[in-house]
């Protein structure tokens, strides 16, 4: 029996993204239901964890075109220009807009927002809240979400379907954790803001809710993913655990050295020019898998690393701007930075790619919205740069929550028989799966086989022979997760039966992932393939576009919207 | 989970009652072993010897009250070697809350950068010239005989 | 390098089990692993049917927060090897019990909104508010005005401090060290213009005078919050604006948000 809710629009995933949708809703229309379902408590979004800050025109030596350009130039000439162009428009607004609802940001001496440097940025637009600045985001936007009362939250609720009827999304199938029990919940727009899916790989700076449950439920509801193949490697992780070393250390100063205790990035020639530590994340990744190569890497318990040295910045400056990077690394590594150099090496951190929207953050789908991580604009093209992406979560986020609004004006309720047919078709499949004795298959196991082929397959290099047989390993994967074996069969908090549906997810998304790797036969921003290490802008100038196929995902073209500026030589 | 002390039954309790049955609330284990919990819990012990302080205050100023005769009565209790071992029991409450209390207390004003700056010129010379009239008045009048 | 313990872990379904009960595990602990890391391992390798929350592993989404040996730790951030051959994994204090390590949490979400924690009453909102840029956009904040209440802000909500407070054990009413420091966050934060009808609030409903600084809950904080100093703070602010506002007369507050 599915117990059915209705509210005007839908946000699944409670993030950075997903508040400012809800409170955008809020603002323009406050007799609007508004309910943001998430399997987790908002908190607790991976938003919470990002470091360094969030980009946008702050300084008078900075104009809306020099933001636009880096980005566009950092994108390696993939991103959206009109889409690039209206988010540098909306960031400072945006970022006005968090600091008056409370973010902490640090301060200059005449009391204004103090910006820093970052990769791939030509001068300091980064405003930075310590170095915690999604921690403060997102509990600025959670409380501030609190005081509208149209918000209702559906905490702890795990989404596993989209309700479609006649081509317009209705509504999503929900999974109350708490009680086992399945929810349909109605609206007339959907807005989908769960992030990405770093979880697929297994270094990778992601907690472990990241596991691309959106783009799956878009990719399974028929839309497309964009641009899956491009997954960022970010270059300062910390081996073994791949916790997040922020790029404001290299903003504020930090050197990378070899095993020699050279500044491999100014001694050799990576591309990064002048920029050095400063250079854009693809382009240090590469360099520091290129010195680990070379034999100048420094060997650890967790493999091969290299170091970041801030000692010479002080003890002063780094208690006050970066206070949870001497946190981290004397908790989960053991080195105190004020003296010693930090291990890092690069890992999973971002996925350029996802649900195919257009500046609207709207989808090939209508009533569909989805807007951060899990959105692909294309803001960020095919590398992105540090900072801007906190920025989408609030410029796309608001502009979700409006379209949304201004969609539903127009809109009737879908058939709801219809809808609580497909609700109960689905809790039935979730049902079964629940405590599946019968089955072969351990769900820790399938995660580690597909975590092996995507390491091997879409590491920062890349090969057409190691592309193709990851594709066909996770393709055998899809068929495997079906025959999982589940022990638990409780009803109440039941996490195993989460996990198992997180892998179904995980194995769709990363499906994608190598498959688009495989296809795309140039290099261009974070996807490097050693075959064809140049970029190749007559033949590959475009989006590539993953439609679900049951006999295996079908690939698909999508024009890059060029603007102001032509695609040139990346070299900085 | 029988060694564990029972928290009160609503604690943390949500203003709607959960979906699903819920454990009741229980205390953490460590606090019947733990230091910082004993001591807490001796902190709490002195608000019984205040209580007892307070009716040996309340005897003393009836007596007071009461003529002298009445007063050599409390004088001698007060001689009494059980109560002066009460009294020093006082003391020693006292002294235990003082240091706990300033040990405490710093955190409880709100953070500053640098010493606190005093009041503005004008506003301390008005306060210092009235301390300086309000003392030379007060001695003025007990002086001239006005009080005691 | 690796050592075998034997974790006791609470197990409790409310559909099978009366109360609560413990199940042992013996496993080989890697040497730099942390208590989340074994329990992790428990449930991938040797018994799937554990529920326990965690998320980001770096201690700041504060999901994992449970009682190790009988002190509430963030389990994610406290390393196993200054334990011993035997661990004992119990859920939060003072917590009504939803499934083994997982607590109810919806209380806590009440005492929370209860405090109001959003800027109010922000000056000069509507013309910041057409700004386009930063400098017209934003408040200006001084290193002080900034430091009055940043620390109180860096609460993860992992309710550490809930499990250590013997006010919280003992009083429901009690809004308690995490709900009561963000409320003074704002409270000494200059842009918010909420401060009367927050102190209202930990005057009467919120009784912020039932803390008896028993500064457990600073003790087990895992982020350096100190939320005994912010009520503390509260409770001299509370009086102070009692005291105002026999003397001043203030607007009613604007209705009921």
């Amino acid at each position: 029996m599915v117990e059915v809710f209705r509210h005007d629009i839908i946000i699944v995933g409670g993030g950075g993204a997903g508040l400012r949708a809800a409170i955008a809703v809020a603002e323009a229309d406050p007799s609007l239901s508004c309910a943001v379902v998430s399997k987790v408590y908002p908190m607790r979004s991976h938003t919470v964890s990002a470091e360094g800050g969030a980009a946008a025109v702050a300084r008078d030596d900075d104009s809306l075109e020099m933001h636009g350009y880096d980005t566009v130039k950092g994108s390696d000439f993939l991103g959206d220009q009109d889409v690039i162009k209206y988010f540098v428009e909306q960031a400072p607004k945006e970022l006005s807009q968090l600091e008056r609802w409370g973010c902490p940001f640090s301060r200059n001496e005449d009391g204004t927002v103090a910006t820093r440097a970052f990769g791939g940025m030509t001068t300091k637009r980064t405003w930075y809240a310590a170095d915690k600045i999604g921690f403060h985001m997102l509990h600025t936007l959670f409380q501030t979400s609190m005081q509208h009362e149209s918000i209702v939250r559906y905490d702890e609720h795990f989404v596993t379907k989209l309700l479609v009827d006649g081509g317009q999304v209705r509504g999503v199938v929900a999974l109350d954790i708490r009680t086992g029990n399945i929810k349909a919940i109605l609206a007339n727009a959907v807005i989908i803001t769960t992030g990405g899916g770093g979880k697929v790989f297994p270094f990778t700076t992601n907690g472990m809710i990241k596991t691309g449950d959106g783009m799956a439920l878009a990719y399974r509801a028929g839309v497309a993913l964009k641009d899956m193949e491009f997954v960022q490697y970010h270059p300062t992780g910390l081996p073994g655990t791949g916790i997040l070393i922020t790029e404001a250390t290299r903003g504020e100063g930090g050197h990378l050295k070899n095993s020699e205790g050279e500044r491999f990035l100014v001694d050799y020639d990576y591309g990064v020019g002048t920029k050095a530590e400063l250079g854009p994340r693809d382009m240090i990744s590469r360099a520091i898998v290129q010195e680990i190569r070379a034999g100048r890497g420094v060997k650890g318990a967790y493999g091969e690393y290299v170091n970041l040295d801030l000692t010479h910045l002080g003890a002063e400056k780094l208690n006050s701007r970066l206070p949870f990077v001497l946190e981290l690394a004397r908790t989960y590594i053991g080195v105190d930075p004020v003296h010693q150099p930090i291990p890092v090496r690069p890992v999973v951190h971002y996925m350029m790619g996802g649900i195919d929207t257009d500046i609207t953050a709207g989808t090939s789908m209508p009533g569909l919205y989805a807007a951060g991580e899990v959105a692909c604009g294309s803001l960020n093209g095919a590398n992105r740069l540090g900072s801007n992406s906190l920025t989408e979560c609030l410029v796309f986020g608001a502009r979700a929550g409006e379209e949304a609004v201004r969609f539903i004006a127009g809109s009737d309720g879908g058939n709801e028989s219809v809808l609580q047919d497909q609700a109960s078709e689905d809790a039935d499949r979730i049902e079964q799966l629940r405590g599946r004795q019968k089955g072969g298959e351990k769900i820790s196991q399938i995660r580690r086989e597909l975590n092996k082929s995507l390491e091997e397959g879409c590491g920062v290099y890349r090969q057409q022979e190691s592309m193709a047989p990851a594709v066909a390993e996770v393709a055998a994967l899809r068929g495997r997760v079906s025959d999982l074996k589940l022990e638990d069969e409780s009803r109440v908090f039941n996490t195993e039966l989460i996990a198992a549906l997180e892998l179904i997810n995980m194995v769709d998304v990363a499906e994608t992932v190598a498959v688009s790797a495989l296809q795309r036969k140039e290099s261009r921003g974070a996807h490097t393939c050693e075959d064809f290490p140049h970029r190749d802008d007559q033949n590959y100038l475009y989006h590539t576009l993953c439609y679900f196929d049951p006999a295996g995902p079908r690939i698909d073209k999508k024009d890059v919207t060029l603007g102001t500026w032509e695609p040139e030589e990346r070299k900085y | 989970m029988p060694a564990t002390k029972a928290a009160h039954p609503e604690a943390m309790a949500p203003a709607v009652n959960g979906p699903t049955r819920t454990a009741p609330p229980m205390q953490p284990s460590s606090w019947k072993t733990s230091p910082r919990m004993k001591q807490y819990s001796r902190f709490g012990l002195t608000g019984w010897i205040y209580l007892l302080a307070s009716f040996a205050a309340i005897y003393i100023v009836y007596g007071l009250g009461s003529g002298p005769e009445a007063y050599a009565q409390v004088q001698a209790l007060l001689a009494n070697p059980l109560v002066i071992a009460f009294h020093l029991l006082c003391l020693i409450s006292v002294g235990f809350v003082l240091v706990r209390f300033f040990g405490l207390f710093p955190k409880a004003q709100p953070a500053r950068i640098g010493p606190a700056k005093p009041p503005p010129q004008p506003v301390l010379k008005a306060m210092l010239y009235g301390l300086w009239a309000g003392a030379t008045l007060v001695l003025s009048v007990i002086l001239a005989g006005g009080i005691f | 390098m690796t050592t075998r313990r034997k974790f006791v872990v609470t197990r409790f379904d409310p559909d099978k089990d009366e109360v609560p009960k413990t199940q042992e595990y013996e496993i080989e602990c890697q040497d730099d692993w942390k208590v989340l890391d074994a329990i992790n391992f428990i449930k991938d390798e040797v018994d799937s049917t554990i529920s326990h929350r965690w998320s980001c592993r770096m201690a700041v989404c504060g999901s994992c927060g449970m009682m190790v040996d009988g002190e509430p730790k963030l389990t994610c951030k406290t390393a196993l090897d200054s334990y011993g051959d035997t661990v004992e994994i119990e859920p939060l204090a003072n917590f009504p019990v939803v499934k083994d390590l997982v607590v109810e949490l919806e209380g806590f979400m009440g005492k929370f909104q209860q405090v109001k924690p959003w800027i109010m009453n922000a000056k000069e909102e509507a013309e910041k508010k057409a700004a386009s840029t930063m400098k017209e956009g934003t408040y200006r904040q001084s290193a002080e005005e900034l430091m009055a209440f940043k620390q109180f802000s860096m609460c993860i909500n992992c309710m550490l401090c809930y499990s250590a407070c013997p006010v919280v054990s003992n009083e429901p009413d009690f809004l308690g060290p995490a709900a009561i420091a963000l409320g003074h966050r704002y409270n000494m934060d200059t842009r918010d213009g909420g401060q009367d009808e927050r102190n209202q609030i930990f005057r009467e409903e919120g009784t912020v005078f039932s803390c008896s600084y028993a500064n457990e809950c600073s003790e087990v904080c895992p982020k350096g919050v100190d939320p005994a100093a912010a009520v503390n703070q509260a409770k001299f602010n509370a009086v102070i604006d009692w005291a105002t506002g026999l003397v001043v007369s203030r607007p009613a507050p604007q209705g009921d948000e």
